[in-house]
């Protein structure tokens, strides 16, 4: 008897805790709008589909703040209200995937062009017809089926100690790893896709084995063991531990405007060099945003891509973020003018993709940690 | 008459307890096996480049990584519970519950904020070059093996700390009055007493520590060590192989498991249960002088080190930055990260008390191993753990696609995996270890007498739990409760991935600047964790004090 009410006031508390989690989990979901249930009920009460709660769904990789400010202004201008999860690229893309033709996603957004060919490769994007979309971003910087599409880059420069290295002895990527640069390299380890990529691109230019003895090159010249980012390599010149980096330029860029005064220092102390300028080329990085294979709200998605691609919106995410607008039109902030125009390396980013996991190996091999 | 016997036999063993004790063990076993089924799956080709160059190199540094940051905290966490339960000294009172709040910072964070402390730019560099000291980069270079092992032992310690005090003030009395009248010296009565007696809470500590190193991949992977955490993301992101990398992470689980059995072989004679009638709580003895200073002064830079001076270094960067990145946003924000937390804090105490106590009463082999492997989801990087629930939960929606069809939800929605159901299960069956670790502690030390003498006198197992059992484990679902629930309100990985859209915690807004390397930004979410981590321990510890009267 007593066994039998004892078990019962335990399925009652599972019971409990169980109505508690469900309460808890409708209650976000509602205000996402976007599980079905409240568009289904205000069709039932004879709404025109006008009314529903127009929404475009996406996951992205790209932690922004001026993303979100942009998703803002775009419920502002459209009406069409914006869901995004947040997470890891690889992550994403595994969910997507697992999804499959559930997915509630319409866009995929990411950083690096070997992981938007990874995304198409996996088969979770679809080809973008919008004749905007093609105005607003030049042929380079969209995928080849328009499965993705860019909407900014960054270059991986060399940044130098303006005090110890004049900029004349500076030429390419392939001459960090000559001897003369012996213990003065800084470059963060090889985890960072940055890293991954800009060998991957030497791959696709000079062919496998001098990639690798290039990687070989950096490793023997390395003015101590990877570690930090990119940020914390330019401070390691100004420290002294070495003379020159490679880094991105958009962290230089937030180096120089740091609300840190001494970051600002360490910024003024260094020169930014845009490598291979006579041969291949400065390597680009590029972020994009590719239309989920099976997208429910397509339209809405599409416009959301040519509203990022637009003049406005790619001027401001430039500003903020001192990355490189993809359209031509759009104004660039002052940083960026001050470096000119250069020659980026002149490749299919989807190559990238195609030699990361080469790249990988590569460096696994000749100790690049 | 055999058979009613029989019956009655089988209906003892199945009870309420068992039901709940292994519906607890599912929802932790069944990602975990959705991980360790990829063992039997062929190997790629990418498994033998794994083979070649990563792994012997990754696993000789997670080795020397958990070794050492082990030692340290069973040092520093034990040396700590027995001065705080053994004597009083100044501001002992504080430092009982302060030298719990190192919890509350996250590693990413601690190797953050003490990275770009000690980089050229940080305070400590720059201050002595204004008073031109000639400064050695290489001697602040905290982003090694070293730096990691010190950062691990200053933000894990407490685990080992909290467990072993809370054992300590409520078991030791006796042992220790009477080591004290046989003339020992405290030396020898912390090596030949205290340690020994202690090594159920020391154990138990000292595995959240191990599993909490071998699973991080942010300090790690900030600081470029190679640990095997990191090889799994290399695979995984570098390689887009998923498949390789769950393949490395069940075999990461598989050595943990082997290790418990290890323990487990190596203590399998000894009880450590209270055999007196009575367990008299230690009463502290006074310092003075000199050794009360000396007490002071450890448990001060412990303290230092561990959470005021990164809690400080926070503060000023949140000063620097708040006004772009504060926004009313935030109330929703720990409004998220508060209810998930609790939530999930409530479902893990629930099952691991059930666990727990069935594991105690039918002490079988069985038993011991399906516990161990429900801790052991939490020695894999959260990540894996995320994708084995997700491949779950989507499958399941796919199952119940005709009743959401009949709902009115339209054709094969995610509608579970599109909640916060999926993310809450995902908590309870990575942070079980968490809850479980300090209930079964708890049991541990009582033992099964009085349990055994409550049964006698004809009282079921429930009323014996809530009579019995319950009031002698409070000191230790405290602790578990304080342990789970700061553990959820800075964990980011499941979160990252798991979570239904617009729906962000403090944890993930840190990562979005972190990410990215903006340390100042990152720094006001930071010090929301760490605040709402402060107040909760303080709430649990003036609940759990009113509770002890």
């Amino acid at each position: 008897m007593m066994k039998a009410r004892a078990i019962l006031s335990l399925l009652l508390a599972a019971v409990m805790i169980t109505v508690l989690l469900a309460g808890c989990a409708s209650g976000p979901q509602q205000q996402t709008g976007q599980n079905g249930s409240e568009q289904q009920g205000k069709q039932e009460t004879g709404a025109s589909d006008q009314q529903k709660e127009q929404v475009v769904n996406i996951y992205t990789a790209r932690h922004y703040e001026v993303d979100d400010v942009l998703y803002q202004k775009f419920t502002q201008e459209t009406g069409i209200k914006v869901n995004v999860v947040k997470g890891k690229a690889e992550e994403l893309i595994e969910r997507l995937k697992r999804e499959g033709q559930s997915t509630p996603a319409d866009l995929f957004i990411t950083v690096d062009g070997g992981v938007l060919n990874n995304a198409k490769q996996s088969g979770v994007l679809q080809p973008v017809t919008s004749a905007v979309i093609d105005e607003n971003v030049p042929k380079q910087f969209r995928d080849k089926d328009n499965e993705w599409i860019g909407l900014s880059t960054r270059a991986r420069v060399i940044v130098y100690s303006k005090d110890r290295v004049k900029p004349e002895q500076l030429s390419t990527y392939e001459d960090l790893a000559s001897d003369k640069w012996k213990g003065k390299v800084l470059v963060r380890s090889s985890t960072s896709l940055y890293n991954q990529s800009l060998l991957a691109s030497l791959i696709e230019l000079n062919g496998e084995q001098k990639a690798e003895e290039w990687a070989k090159g950096i490793v023997n010249n390395l003015a101590r063991a990877p570690e930090g980012g990119d940020r914390d390599q330019a401070k390691a010149i100004v420290a002294g531990v070495g003379d020159v980096a490679i880094m991105n330029t958009y962290y230089f860029g937030q180096l120089l405007y740091s609300k840190d005064p001494e970051e600002v220092k360490v910024a003024e102390q260094l020169g930014v060099f845009f490598p291979n300028q006579d041969t291949t080329g400065t390597h680009l990085n590029i972020s994009g945003v590719g239309l989920v294979k099976h997208s429910k709200n397509k339209e809405n998605a599409v416009k959301l891509i040519e509203f990022l691609t637009g003049e406005e919106a790619q001027a401001l995410m430039s500003k903020e973020n001192y990355e490189f607008p993809v359209n031509p039109k759009a104004q660039k902030p002052e940083l960026l003018q001050s470096w000119g125009e250069f020659k980026a390396q002149q490749i299919d980013f989807a190559k990238l993709g195609e030699h990361n996991k080469k790249a990988l190996e590569i460096m696994n091999k000749v100790g690049w940690k | 008459m055999r058979f009613a016997h029989a019956m009655r036999g089988i209906r003892k063993q199945t009870n309420g307890w068992l039901f709940v004790g292994l519906t607890g063990a599912a929802v932790v076993l069944l990602p975990v096996f959705s991980i360790f089924i990829s063992l039997f799956h062929p190997p790629n080709e990418n498994w033998q480049h794994i083979k070649q160059y990563l792994l012997k190199d990754y696993v000789l540094q997670t080795i020397w990584l958990v070794l050492f940051t082990g030692i340290f905290t069973v040092l520093i966490g034990v040396a700590l519970a027995w001065l705080i339960a053994a004597y009083d000294f100044p501001m002992k009172r504080f430092f009982r519950w302060a030298l719990v709040l190192p919890l509350a910072v996250p590693p990413y964070i601690a190797a953050y904020t003490y990275g770009t402390m000690l980089s050229y730019t940080g305070v400590v560099q720059k201050t002595l070059r204004w008073f031109e000291v000639p400064v050695n980069p290489r001697f602040f270079d905290v982003m090694s093996l070293r730096g990691a092992i010190f950062i691990f032992t200053l933000v894990l310690f407490p685990y080992v700390y909290m467990i072993t005090r809370a054992f300590l003030e409520r078991q030791s009395g006796s042992y220790i009055e009477n080591a004290v009248l046989l003339g020992r010296s405290p030396a020898s009565i912390f090596v030949r007493i205290v340690l020994p007696i202690s090594r159920p809470a020391i154990a138990g500590g000292l595995t959240l520590v191990l599993f909490e190193v071998v699973s991080d991949y942010g300090l790690t992977s900030y600081y470029g060590i190679r640990t095997i955490s990191t090889a799994i993301f290399q695979t995984w992101f570098g390689m887009y192989d998923v498949d390789s990398a769950v393949r490395l992470a069940a075999w990461l689980m598989a050595g943990i498991v082997g290790l418990f059995i290890l323990e487990r072989a190596l203590r399998s004679h000894r009880k450590f249960s209270a055999s007196t009638s009575k367990s008299r709580p230690l009463v502290p003895k006074k310092l003075r002088g000199i050794r009360a200073s000396a007490a002071l002064l450890f448990c001060g830079a412990v303290f230092a080190f561990s959470f005021l001076i990164p809690f400080v270094q926070l503060l000023v960067w949140a000063f620097w930055s708040y006004e772009d990145v504060l926004t009313s946003g935030f109330l929703d924000l720990t409004y998220n990260t508060l209810s998930v937390a609790l939530i999930s804090t409530a479902i893990i105490l629930f099952f691991s008390v059930a666990a727990a106590n069935v594991c105690r009463l039918q002490a079988n082999g069985f038993a011991y191993v399906l516990s161990k492997l429900v801790t052991a989801g939490y020695s894999i990087p959260g990540a894996i753990i995320a994708v084995g629930v997700l491949a779950l939960f989507i499958r399941l929606d796919q199952q119940l696609a005709p009743l959401y069809a009949r709902m009115g939800l339209g054709e094969s929605p995610l509608v579970l995996s599109m909640s916060l159901v999926m993310l809450v299960t995902a908590y309870v069956a990575r942070f079980m270890a968490v809850g479980y670790n300090a209930v079964e502690a708890g049991f541990e030390k009582i033992g099964t007498q009085y349990t055994e003498a409550s049964r006698l006198l004809g009282h079921g197992i429930t009323r014996t739990f809530f009579k019995v059992d319950l009031p002698m484990i409070r000191g230790a679902l405290f602790s578990g409760a304080i342990l789970t629930f700061v553990e959820m309100v800075k964990e980011l990985p499941l979160a990252l991935l798991l979570r239904p859209f617009n729906f962000e915690t403090l944890a993930t807004k840190t990562y979005q600047y972190a990410s990215d390397e903006r340390i100042y930004e990152a720094a006001v979410p930071s010090l929301f964790i760490i605040g709402v981590s402060f107040i909760s321990v303080v709430v649990f510890h003036q609940l759990g004090k009113k509770l002890e009267r």
